[in-house]
């Protein structure tokens, strides 16, 4: 998931070209010449010179052009946090910039807390409603506060704005098959796959769908071309775990499980399956084993859903009490 | 000119109407004319959880004439609690005919308190059908007096429970002869400190306020009461290993045989925890092994909303499978038994996909069409009326269609609903489900309780069904009803296997006699029966179409 915000973090944390608060012309140049010297010393690895500098600009000049230039330091420092605080200072200066939106939706996203990205990425979806690359933000936003139904609308409005591009493709098959609605997945992770053969998650993500529509030839041919590219890819080897369950080859099944869950070990499912795998082959204290990780995998999706929904009182969609 | 536009419209209004595809008759709304007026009662907000959940429906036939009567459950609210008078729960004798009469007050069984679910059994051996209904607060045990009227022997027979109880279900766990009973429950409740309607995290759905629970409430555990046989039952769930000591939401019931041993398992469908699947280990006691077994969650390991559970043998594989209902965006599971497992077939039968959008509740696996292959019907309805004000996501409204999927006799199923008409896609807030023959036409008819609404008889008309039989089991000794036996038809190339059982889909009790569609098959070549007691008995090339009566041999 946090590969397919890679693409959009890139191109909306441009600096925008120039101030947007009012200013004399005289002030005008020593702000421009502050945030050249700040730019400059940050090019140079001076780092906190320059946040500095960008902090005692933005509060002598009311600057959301260094204030975004702060935010953009502190998100390369991994300090998301901080970041987003400095975008909401600028949020209130400017509350409708589309620099500003975008770049706290993308922090946010990039920090964990797509649902402090999702407001903002509603804004833009409200205001700029024919960027295409908003709308794919805000499925993405969606998908990882879990609301995957929302989340299908928006990367469908992405989609229909910028026809066929990759990430959107792929975005699209992934929130299908988290709805399980894998006859709707099918046709956008082939799409994506015309036009990006070698993209290891979608071959992936289209096995998955082929599992849950019960072509269990075809979708053991695509996992084992993910595993053969990429032999840690963990849906594949759900996948193919699953397909050999229901083939009834559990030592294999096992195996595919294990890797599975090897490396994703906060995949519930895999757990789940890779307990069914033990029980069938009698070892019983290793089903328990994997019935415990299931059930602590578990507690960790409640808590992070619990987490997700501290961060804005609630996520968009609270499943059933 | 009015005139001409007029008629216009009525030309297009025809030729839209010609284009309409014709939904072939299967059910047949038949409720007014047979006389059944049964009214459910819930508060129309259903601000608290235990307006939610009621009732059951069973079909039984109380006077032994041979035709199936229907008892509806009803329900009280939190503003009625205190007046037990009401709610209303109604029996209808059968008079044949397509012909019911409301003769509960001649029964005496009217007013159970806050009803939620119900099923049968002759628990005392006299050859007379027994009832017994769970709800809030106390269940009644109503013993037949064979003369039209019940007595209340609850506590004389110590199955009042308490608590907030919801499915039933008979069966000679320990085959010492006579029926016990298993009850679930679901959420301690306390109609005096009630949680608050929207108030807190666990009382709020897609950002609107609904009615708190059941996640965030503590959970009721489950009691099994062991016959006694004179009268009296012994509460032993703890000993026998069955009282769900960590109180999860317990709602469906299903006594089956699920690993072939011979002795009845217990299946538990619980709501947003896991299942549980006790396997009756021979001695008074179980193993609970949901888990292993592959039936306790989705085939993902999500813990669903399970409510109401089915059992049948869809593939003529000799094996009971399981369907089990369950919350909205998730799907119903099919568990497909394969012999000392289970399958989650739910995807790869193709009856998942149709039902993500949907609550479900009652449920039974039935050959509608009379051809040899089970199909399954599950009747929905959504929870939370606020549902409407808010935004739907992947849900159906709070007004939800039935679906109805025929058996393609490949492990798939078709959903077939819209083919038959408004009967089935007419959008309700149903519970209960019993399914049953309730004029012996050998084509299996439907009875719903809805939440909140007015019950349905849906008699089955369909034309061009085939051949069937109809088989009534009556055993020795104290289980007359012969709760347990597996009845296997040979016709047609097929082997056949129904289950006889107290206790069925959500909180209800479907007719106890075995149906079997034939298809083409004019005669069975066998009818064997595995008694509980582990005995059988045979007859060979039994004539179709007709009710067969069997009795266990002495």
């Amino acid at each position: 998931m946090r590969a397919l915000v890679g693409l959009g973090l890139t191109l909306a944390l441009a600096v925008p070209s120039s101030g947007q608060t009012p200013a004399a012309s005289s002030t005008a140049g020593e702000r421009d010449r502050a945030l050249e010297k700040a730019a400059a010393d940050a090019a140079a690895g001076r780092r906190s010179v320059a946040a500095q500098e960008l902090r005692e600009a933005a509060l002598r000049f009311h600057s959301v052009t260094a204030l975004l230039q702060l935010a953009r330091l502190e998100a390369g420092q991994k300090e998301g946090a901080r970041a987003l605080a400095t975008l909401r200072q600028a949020l209130a200066l400017a509350p409708n910039s589309e620099d500003l939106l975008s770049a706290y939706a993308q922090v946010a996203l990039a920090s964990g807390a797509p649902v402090r990205a999702i407001p903002a990425l509603e804004s833009l979806t409200r205001i700029w409603a024919d960027v295409a690359d908003h709308h794919y933000l805000l499925g993405v936003a969606l998908m990882q506060a879990g609301d995957m139904t929302a989340a299908v609308d928006a990367l469908a409005e992405a989609e229909r704005l910028e026809p066929n591009r990759v990430l959107t493709l792929v975005a699209l098959g992934l929130a299908f098959n988290k709805r399980k609605l894998y006859a709707e997945a099918k046709p956008y992770l082939v799409r994506s796959l015309e036009r990006e053969p070698e993209s290891v998650e979608a071959v992936a993500a289209l096995a998955e769908s082929e599992e849950g529509l019960g072509e269990l030839d075809e979708a053991r041919a695509h996992a084992l071309r993910a595993v053969a590219r990429s032999p840690d890819q963990p849906t594949a080897n759900l996948v193919l775990g699953m397909v050999l369950m229901k083939e009834e080859k559990f030592a294999e099944a096992r195996d595919a499980l294990e890797k599975a869950a090897a490396a994703d070990p906060t995949s519930a499912k895999a757990h789940y399956q890779l307990s069914l795998a033990y029980a069938r082959l009698g070892d019983e204290a290793r089903s328990r084993r994997e019935v415990e990780l299931y059930q602590k995998a578990l507690r960790e999706v409640e808590e992070r859903l619990q987490e997700l929904r501290g961060q804005a009182g609630s996520a968009p969609a609270a499943p059933r009490p | 000119m009015k005139a001409a536009l007029s008629g216009l419209l009525a030309a297009l209004a025809a030729a839209a109407a010609l284009a309409q595809p014709v939904a072939r008759l299967l059910f047949r709304d038949v409720t007014r004319e047979a006389g059944i007026t049964f009214q459910h009662h819930a508060a129309p907000e259903k601000k608290y959880i235990v307006e939610s959940m009621s009732g059951g429906v069973a079909l039984f036939d109380f006077d032994n004439d041979g035709l199936p009567d229907i008892y509806f459950v009803d329900s009280l609210t939190v503003e009625t609690a205190r007046d037990p008078q009401a709610a209303r729960s109604a029996l209808y004798h059968n008079l044949g005919h397509g012909r019911f009469e409301d003769v509960t007050d001649k029964a005496g069984i009217g007013h159970p308190g806050w009803g939620m679910g119900v099923c049968t059994a002759d628990v005392d051996g006299d050859g007379w059908e027994d009832l017994y209904v769970t709800g809030l607060g106390g269940n009644h045990l109503y013993r037949n007096n064979h003369d039209g009227t019940f007595g209340d022997v609850t506590g004389r027979a110590g199955l009042a429970g308490g608590g907030w109880s919801t499915g039933c279900g008979f069966a000679d766990y320990d085959r010492d002869g006579k029926p016990d009973l298993f009850v679930s429950r679901y959420v301690k409740i306390d109609l005096e400190h009630l949680p608050e309607f929207g108030k807190g995290k666990t009382c709020e759905y897609r950002g609107i306020a609904v009615q708190c629970g059941p996640r965030g409430l503590p959970g009721e555990g489950d009691l099994l009461y062991h016959n006694e046989g004179n009268g009296h039952f012994t509460e032993v769930g703890a000993r026998a290993g069955v009282s769900d000591p960590r109180g999860y939401f317990g709602l469906g019931v299903a006594w089956f045989d699920a690993n072939e041993d011979g002795w009845p398992d217990l299946y538990v469908a619980n709501d947003s925890t896991p299942s549980f699947l006790y396997l009756n280990q021979k001695d008074g006691t179980f193993k609970e092994s949901a888990f292993p077994m592959g039936v306790a969650v989705s085939e993902d390991g999500a813990e669903q909303g399970g409510m109401g559970v089915a059992v049948g043998d869809y593939d003529n594989s000799g094996r009971f499978s399981l369907f089990k209902t369950n919350f909205s965006e998730e799907y119903n599971d099919l568990y497909h038994n394969d012999g000392d497992h289970f399958t989650d077939v739910s995807f790869r039968s193709k009856t998942a996909p149709s039902s993500l959008p949907y609550v479900g509740w009652g449920t039974a696996f039935l050959d509608y069409d009379d051809d040899g292959l089970l199909d399954i019907i599950a009747v929905n309805g959504h929870v939370y009326p606020q549902l409407d004000k808010a935004r739907l996501g992947a849900s159906a409204p709070y007004r939800q269609r039935r679906l109805l999927y025929h058996n393609r006799g490949d492990g798939t199923f078709d959903e077939v609903s819209a083919e038959f008409g408004p009967v089935l896609t007419e959008e309700r807030v149903s519970r209960g489900l019993a399914v049953g023959d309730l004029d012996n036409d050998g084509r299996l008819d439907v009875v719903v309780n809805d939440l909140d609404g007015g019950a349905q008889v849906l008699h089955n008309e369909l034309e061009g069904a085939g051949h069937w039989l109809l088989v009534k089991l009556k055993g020795k000794g104290g289980n007359t009803d012969a709760l347990g036996a597996v009845v296997t038809v040979r016709a047609g190339g097929r082997r056949l296997m129904r289950l006889v059982r107290s206790g069925t889909g959500y909180l209800s009790q479907d007719d106890m006699r075995a149906h079997f569609g034939l298809g083409a098959a004019a005669q069975a070549d066998s009818i064997e029966v595995r008694w509980p007691d582990g005995t059988s008995s045979r007859m060979d090339e039994v004539r179709a179409d007709r009710l067969l009566e069997i009795d266990q041999p002495r």
